[in-house]
């Protein structure tokens, strides 16, 4: 699986991480691995340790995610991330949006 | 069921025996095949040309053309897949092997086994159903890819409608490059002359491809290019924009975005970039400044006006402006590296005459990818600050006739107001649509502009323009305003329009007067035939366009008269 997810045992908090490149064809993957979950006032976990390039549509993926979050009045934070991956997130602002490292 | 759905099938059989063909035809007929007999390979030819045939039996040994030949011919000239099954009495295995050689799919050995012989027909008939599904699909997916690419072309004019300008050229000093179906990668690029005759620019990056990235950019395009000719500010036309986009795209979806707008007046760039590479400023050989994205992209949170991250700087002729999308440092070359952004650097550190940098950086790439398939587009501008600049064709504004008539209209502004919004756009829009006045609405909007401009940095907010005389003090000027703008706690303006009919009913007198409620002050010392003698250069331009300027009250008061013809013809 090129995205896994766990949830904590005490509902708070969950982990999606990445492997390899995050681009357009995780798209269902990266859906599907959030969708069901549902978090009360907890933080969404997105470990890109395992990422060295993400394109526009994983900025995008990104946001969806934060909206599933909003929703839930959970954020989100971006975690693990390399030097690379931090100026593409960088350039688009994203630390404005969520919380990072 | 298989067998049902083989009858109605035709079944060609070739043999120059008779009794061998009525056997067939009978055997077959009564299985519900459609047969025709032929005696020989040329008639099996013409019959394949005439007729809707499925499969043959074919006899080899056979006058005029044998079935070999005929076997061969056939696969050579019918596109579609016809089977061939060999009918022989030469049970040898090199006339076998030539069955299949010649281009028979199967064969069988007389005298038949006709239960053998249908098991065949309908294994056949079984694969040519799935050619012909096969084909099916491929026609129709040709069919979509031809309607897609027509709706693509739809959608391209429709958008070069929308963005007319292409501001290209020696005369203005814009170059930039784009692949020709460039907006179905997602990429955009705007120009419009703005009220200081310099260039208000937009270059954009949707998230997508395709169609959805042409739909975000033409309300986009519609946006810019009406509010920036309405003479909006540019952080103004970002702010709509990016209110359009959050109500027209999908969550998933944004635009990247830099936009540059150049006070020819004063020579000060104002940068603001959202989500795209740096943009560099080149100077005498070199980059003396990068503007970083400091905004998120545009369609994904509200933002004001006043929110997006603005960066200043003062221009000298000469300088370019590079401004470039993903795409350039996304570049990869078959090994699968990417372009990056050392090696745009790169382009610039060597020594290259200025006007052929563009055409270097772009050589550059297209040399490093090497033929290697572009996943992104490829977009690169440059902006040339250049001494002279004139426009294609400007772009003026919708020249409608209106006779001239009687009308006064008033715009009281409090300081909240003021803070908030820039209401010249709004009172020109006011004007324009009660009294067009033709050629004259650029010099209108520039004596109000000034005359505002004088009311509010002045005479309410007390700012000594000659901060402005440098380039450095215009941005400590504007910096200064935006504070005292913020901390003020009172003030008012006050402007009045009043338009009057002229005796001969073939023009009119605009009477503008502005109003602050400042301190005012002793514009009676002053020698008015000075040109010095105003404050600025903002009143002496206003008294050079109307007809006749005068300061009252205690210099808080200014009326300009301005006169105009009807172009009624």
């Amino acid at each position: 699986m090129s995205v896994t997810v766990q949830v904590a045992d005490d509902n708070k908090s969950a982990t999606i991480k990445l492997h390899e490149r995050f681009d357009f064809s995780l798209h269902s993957d990266f859906r599907n691995a959030y969708k069901d979950i549902t978090l009360l006032d907890g933080e969404y976990l997105v470990d890109l340790s395992g990422t060295d390039y993400l394109d526009s549509s994983a900025l995008g993926m990104l946001l969806l995610l934060k909206e599933h979050a909003d929703a839930q009045l959970s954020s989100v934070r971006l975690v693990g991330f390399n030097d690379e991956v931090r100026e593409i997130l960088n350039i688009a602002s994203f630390d404005k949006l969520f919380q990072m490292g | 069921m298989n067998d049902l759905q083989h009858h109605g099938r035709t079944v060609l059989v070739v043999d120059d025996e008779q009794s061998n063909r009525l056997l067939l035809r009978t055997l077959l007929g009564r299985d519900g095949y459609h047969v025709i007999e032929v005696e020989n390979g040329e008639q099996a030819l013409d019959a394949i040309n005439t007729l809707q045939i499925d499969i043959i039996l074919l006899d080899i040994q056979m006058p005029v053309m044998d079935g070999y030949t005929t076997a061969s011919i056939i696969k050579q000239r019918v596109k579609r897949f016809i089977p061939i099954i060999f009918l022989t009495a030469k049970t040898d295995e090199a006339s076998l092997v030539k069955c299949i050689e010649a281009g028979g799919d199967d064969f069988l050995i007389k005298p038949f086994n006709y239960l053998l012989l249908t098991a065949k027909l309908n294994s056949l008939l079984r694969i040519v159903s799935l050619y012909q599904d096969i084909e099916e699909k491929n026609r129709s997916i040709q069919q979509h890819n031809l309607q897609m690419m027509q709706e693509m072309n739809v959608t391209k004019k429709v958008f070069e409608k929308v963005s007319k300008n292409d501001m290209r050229g020696p005369h203005t000093g814009l170059k930039y490059a784009m692949s020709p179906m460039s907006m179905f990668n997602g990429d955009v690029i705007m120009a419009e002359k703005n009220q200081t005759s310099g260039l208000d620019l937009m270059i954009a990056d949707f998230t997508g491809h395709g169609l959805s990235a042409a739909i975000g950019a033409i309300p986009i395009a519609d946006v810019f290019h009406t509010m920036t000719r309405k003479c909006f500010l540019f952080t103004d036309v970002l702010a709509e924009a990016n209110n359009k986009l959050i109500d027209l795209l999908p969550t998933q979806m944004f635009m990247a975005a830099v936009m540059l707008s150049v006070d020819r007046s004063n020579n000060i760039l104002s940068v603001v970039n959202a989500g795209l590479p740096d943009v560099y400023l080149y100077r005498n050989n070199e980059i003396i400044r990068s503007f970083k994205s400091q905004n998120i992209p545009l369609g994904i949170s509200k933002m004001s006006s006043s929110q997006f991250e603005v960066e200043m700087q003062p221009l000298e002729y000469g300088d370019r402006l590079y401004v470039f999308t993903d795409g350039v440092m996304e570049a990869a070359n078959p090994q699968g590296e990417m372009f990056g952004r050392n090696r745009v650097l790169d382009a610039f550190s060597e020594d290259i005459p200025g006007d052929d940098l563009f055409d270097s950086i772009l050589a550059r790439c297209a040399e490093f990818s090497d033929g290697a398939e572009q996943t992104d587009d490829i977009t690169l501008l440059e902006l040339c600050h250049q001494p002279q600049v004139s426009y294609p064709h400007s772009a003026e504004f919708s020249n409608e006739v209106r006779e001239p008539s009687n009308w006064s209209l008033q715009f009281d502004l409090d300081i909240k107001s003021l803070r908030q919004f820039d209401a010249l756009p709004y009172i020109m829009q006011a004007v324009n649509n009660l009294q067009p006045l033709q050629s004259g609405r650029t010099r209108l909007h520039t004596i109000l502009t000034e005359m505002f401009a004088n009311a509010l940095d002045h005479g309410l907010l007390k700012l000594d323009s000659s901060m402005k005389d440098s380039p450095q003090g215009y941005m400590a000027f504007y910096q200064e305003k935006q504070r005292r703008l913020e901390q003020a706690d009172e003030g008012s303006i006050n402007i009045s329009l009043e338009h009057t009919l002229q005796e001969d009913g073939r023009g009119g007198r605009l009477t503008l007067t502005v109003v602050d409620s400042g301190d005012g002050y002793d514009y009676r010392a002053l020698d008015l035939g000075n040109n010095n003698a105003y404050s600025g250069r903002g009143l002496k331009l206003v008294s050079s366009l109307c007809t006749e300027m005068k300061i009252l009250g205690k210099g808080n008061v200014i009326t300009a008269l301005y006169d105009w013809q009807a172009d009624l013809s």
